[in-house]
Order: C-alpha cells, then sequence, then structure tokens
C-alpha cells in the first residue's frame, strides 16, 4: 500500500465552480464517493494532482420525478436511493441492486455516478438503468448533452470529455412495468459481483409486451441482448419461455475465463439468472406462472 | 479545518493526503479507530459522520470540515452503547477486540434507527465489519441481545 500523496483537494460548492476548475488546472480529476478511487490511489498511486470534490454540489445530489422521468443526481449515495420509495416502486431493480452492493459504510459514500463512471464492467447499478432505458446528461463549461446509457460505455473508458461531468441521469417510469436485478457473487454480502444481469418487462395479459436484459461481467462493458430481446418480446409468458430465454442468454453470451470464474460458468449462470429475473419480474406485476 | 469531535469542536490542519482514520488515530490520539485493510473493507476504522457508520480511511481529512464525527469514545455514556457492550461482555463477543470499536458503532447506529431488528437486519448491519476471530455468532446474539433489553416490550 503506498501513501497518498501529490495531490490537493478542491471542494467547490457549485458545478460551474467544478466544470472551471476541471477545465483550467492541470490534471485535475473529479471524485465522488472516494469507495473506488481512494483504495485504487493506495494501490497504484495518484496521478492526479488536483481531485475535485463533488460532494458539496447540492444540484448533484437527490431525487425527483420530473415529467414522467425520475430523475437522479448522479452524487445521490447508495443508501439514499436505497430509501427511495420512489425507485423501490418503479425500478425494483435498481432498488436491489444497491441493496446488495457494499456495505452500510461504503453504500453511505459511494454514489450512484461514481459507479457508472468508474465503468467497471461488472458495475452493479450498469444492468438496471440499461434495461429501464437510462440517459445520462454530460456537462462541460460550453455545452451540455443527453446521451443513453448504452453509448456511455466503451472499453476501459467512458464517453465522458475530459472537461466533462455527468450530472444527470434519469429514465421514463412506464405504468405496468417491473424489472429485477440477480447477481452471482463469491459471498452473499460486501462483494463484487462474478456476473450480474437485469431484466425489465412490460406484461400484456399474458404476454410479454416489452422485454430488455442487460449483463454484466460478461464482456469489457455491461451490455444488452438485444437479439434475445426482440425474440422473447410478445411471446406468453410460461414456464416454456423461461426455459427457452435461459437457453438463447446462454448461448447470446460469451464471458471469458477471469480470476472469479470460468467463462463456461458465466455463461450457464447468465441463463440460469435470467429465468430468476423474469420470474420475479413477471410476478411484481401481478403475473402468475403455472 | 474545524469539524465536531465527540460532541467537541476541533481546529487542525487538514492535509489532503491525510485520512481521516490518520488524523483521528495520528494526530488527535483516538486510538479507538483501528487501522485494518486501509481499503474500506474490514471495518475496523468505522467511525459515524453526522450519524452514518462510515470507514473513516476512506474519507480525505479536508472532507469532514464542519461535519459531525463520533468514534466509541463519544458514546462511553450512551445508554444504547452501554447495553451493547454489557451484551457483547455477556455473551463473549470480545476475543481479540480489534473489531469492537466498529461493530459497536455498526451495532449503535442500527438499534438507534431500528428498536427490533431481524437477525437478517443484524447481518446487513455489520457486513461492512470483519471479526478475523471469527466470532460471528457472538457478536450476532449480542446485538440481538440489546435489542431485547432496550425494546418497549
Amino acid at each position: 500500500m503506498k501513501p497518498l500523496t501529490g495531490f490537493e483537494l478542491l471542494r467547490p460548492s457549485t458545478l460551474s465552480g467544478a466544470l472551471e476548475l476541471l477545465a483550467t488546472l492541470e490534471l485535475a480529476w473529479p471524485i465522488a464517493g472516494g469507495t473506488d478511487l481512494i483504495p485504487q490511489f493506495k494501490d497504484d498511486g495518484c496521478e492526479s494532482k488536483h481531485l475535485v470534490d463533488l460532494s458539496l454540489i447540492r444540484e448533484l445530489n437527490g431525487i425527483k420525478m420530473e415529467d414522467n422521468f425520475i430523475v437522479i443526481g448522479p452524487m445521490t449515495t447508495q443508501t439514499q436511493v436505497i430509501s427511495s420509495q420512489l425507485i423501490e416502486e418503479n425500478a425494483p431493480a435498481l432498488h436491489e441492486a444497491v441493496k446488495l452492493m457494499g456495505s452500510p459504510q461504503i453504500r453511505n459514500r459511494a454514489t450512484i455516478g461514481g459507479n457508472l463512471c468508474n465503468a467497471s464492467p461488472a458495475a452493479d447499478t450498469a444492468p438496471p438503468l440499461l434495461v429501464h432505458d437510462a440517459e445520462v446528461k454530460l456537462t462541460s463549461l460550453e455545452d451540455s448533452r443527453w446521451i443513453p446509457l448504452t453509448d456511455f460505455f466503451a472499453e476501459e473508458c467512458t464517453a465522458l470529455e475530459p472537461n466533462e461531468l455527468m450530472t444527470s441521469i434519469r429514465f421514463p417510469v412506464v405504468h405496468g412495468a417491473s424489472s429485477s436485478f440477480q447477481r452471482i457473487g463469491r459471498r452473499r454480502g460486501f462483494t463484487l459481483s462474478v456476473l450480474n444481469l437485469a431484466v425489465y418487462i412490460e406484461r400484456d395479459g399474458k404476454n410479454l409486451s416489452e422485454v430488455k436484459i442487460a449483463v454484466g461481467a460478461v464482456a469489457p462493458t455491461p451490455i444488452m441482448l438485444e437479439k434475445v430481446e426482440r425474440e422473447l418480446k410478445g411471446m406468453r409468458m410460461d414456464t416454456n419461455l423461461l426455459e427457452h430465454a435461459r437457453k438463447m442468454v446462454s448461448e447470446a453470451v460469451n464471458p471469458r475465463d477471469s480470476a472469479r470464474s470460468s467463462g463456461e460458468y458465466k455463461r450457464e449462470m447468465a441463463g440460469v439468472l435470467t429465468k430468476r429475473a423474469l420470474s420475479a419480474a413477471w410476478t411484481r406485476v401481478g403475473g402468475k406462472l403455472p | 479545518m474545524i469539524f465536531e469531535l465527540n460532541g467537541k469542536n476541533v481546529g487542525v490542519e487538514a492535509k489532503p493526503t491525510v485520512t481521516l482514520l490518520d488524523l483521528l488515530r495520528g494526530e488527535l490520539g483516538v486510538t479507538s479507530v483501528k487501522k485494518g485493510c486501509e481499503q474500506g473493507e474490514c471495518g475496523a476504522c468505522t467511525v459515524l459522520l453526522d450519524g452514518d457508520p462510515v470507514t473513516s480511511c476512506l474519507i480525505l481529512a479536508p472532507q469532514v470540515e464542519g461535519r459531525r464525527v463520533l468514534t466509541i469514545e463519544g458514546l462511553v455514556d450512551n445508554p444504547l452503547v452501554r447495553e451493547l457492550r454489557e451484551a457483547f461482555l455477556r455473551n463473549g463477543a470480545v476475543q481479540c477486540g480489534y473489531c469492537t470499536p466498529g461493530m459497536l458503532l455498526s451495532g449503535y447506529a442500527l438499534l438507534r434507527d431500528n428498536k427490533r431488528p431481524s437477525e437478517e437486519e443484524v447481518k446487513t448491519a455489520i457486513e461492512g465489519n470483519i471479526c478475523r476471530c471469527t466470532g460471528y455468532v457472538a457478536i450476532i446474539e449480542s446485538i440481538l441481545d440489546a435489542a431485547e433489553r432496550i425494546a418497549p416490550d
């Protein structure tokens, strides 16, 4: 472990202040809850000379409903997400994912924007937000743009430009929809996901009128399984469909062997988690399984 | 920088490269806050920040400016902590003792907000505190025992 060294900490209280610092200072990096970055600095040292702490910027924190969208400030902590009824009711997959992340001590610091911007392939908030069709707002001093979360993740980086910050996350509220998050870890509490998966569905009687599936830790970025989604959309929900979905998802992912698991295990389990998630989401929208 | 430590305002020079853990132990002599993994994994350095459990090894000293930090020293006379302490003694929940201050703080934060936790809720509350003597059963029983004793029936 290395001593922390070589950086100043700046604590702007406004977004424009933070953007100004990022645009003008040499090697300036934003820092959110610090639960990923600080251990990383202790392991590898810190290349940044100026850490811009975003925790005092009020406009980046909080959860609200706006024009049928749930809007989440990226500096909202995981604890805040867990205690939000709005999230629990409208995006159960996100609620479940965040409840399983870290420990109370970590959830009190770690932020949803930090989890996305750190862009781990296994980030637990990514699959739920992907299936809920989330968009993120990226802001620089000059400009602001909304992009779909699917376009945010790239291999070992994100769509963020050096002078940009993620300043908002939003997704639509859809009646008659539900979602579920499932994961595999090496133990139940306080562990990184070996594999994670979220499913979003809309129900029309006995049929699935919409299906979204996102999987983490099977590729360099979290991915959506569009081909499987198209295949399942409109189909009647029953045990045959669950089995069909399991097979298709296992065939659709191609994870590599990693330190935490073999690729073969992940491929099998992606199918199993799909079944679990589809069943859970279906039950949530009042559906029954024979 | 000024912050509130165990009910008293303290003024210190807070370097950005010093963690709250090192500030507390090194400069302020608060030695109940233990240095374990320094990665936020073990919970030995747990403190309450504005009432919420956090790992002080992941917080940079200047980040607590104007905020309330509580360690177990600041809760010596707290009735709930007294119940917890006695339950830990009664149930043999202290072996080497290294995790104990963090366990007590996590247990305290739980019982303060939830007077009758289930065993599952106790486990979740201490999932960020590692006991390397693996004395978890006695610790969980102690927190449930303390809850039982403070419960208004």
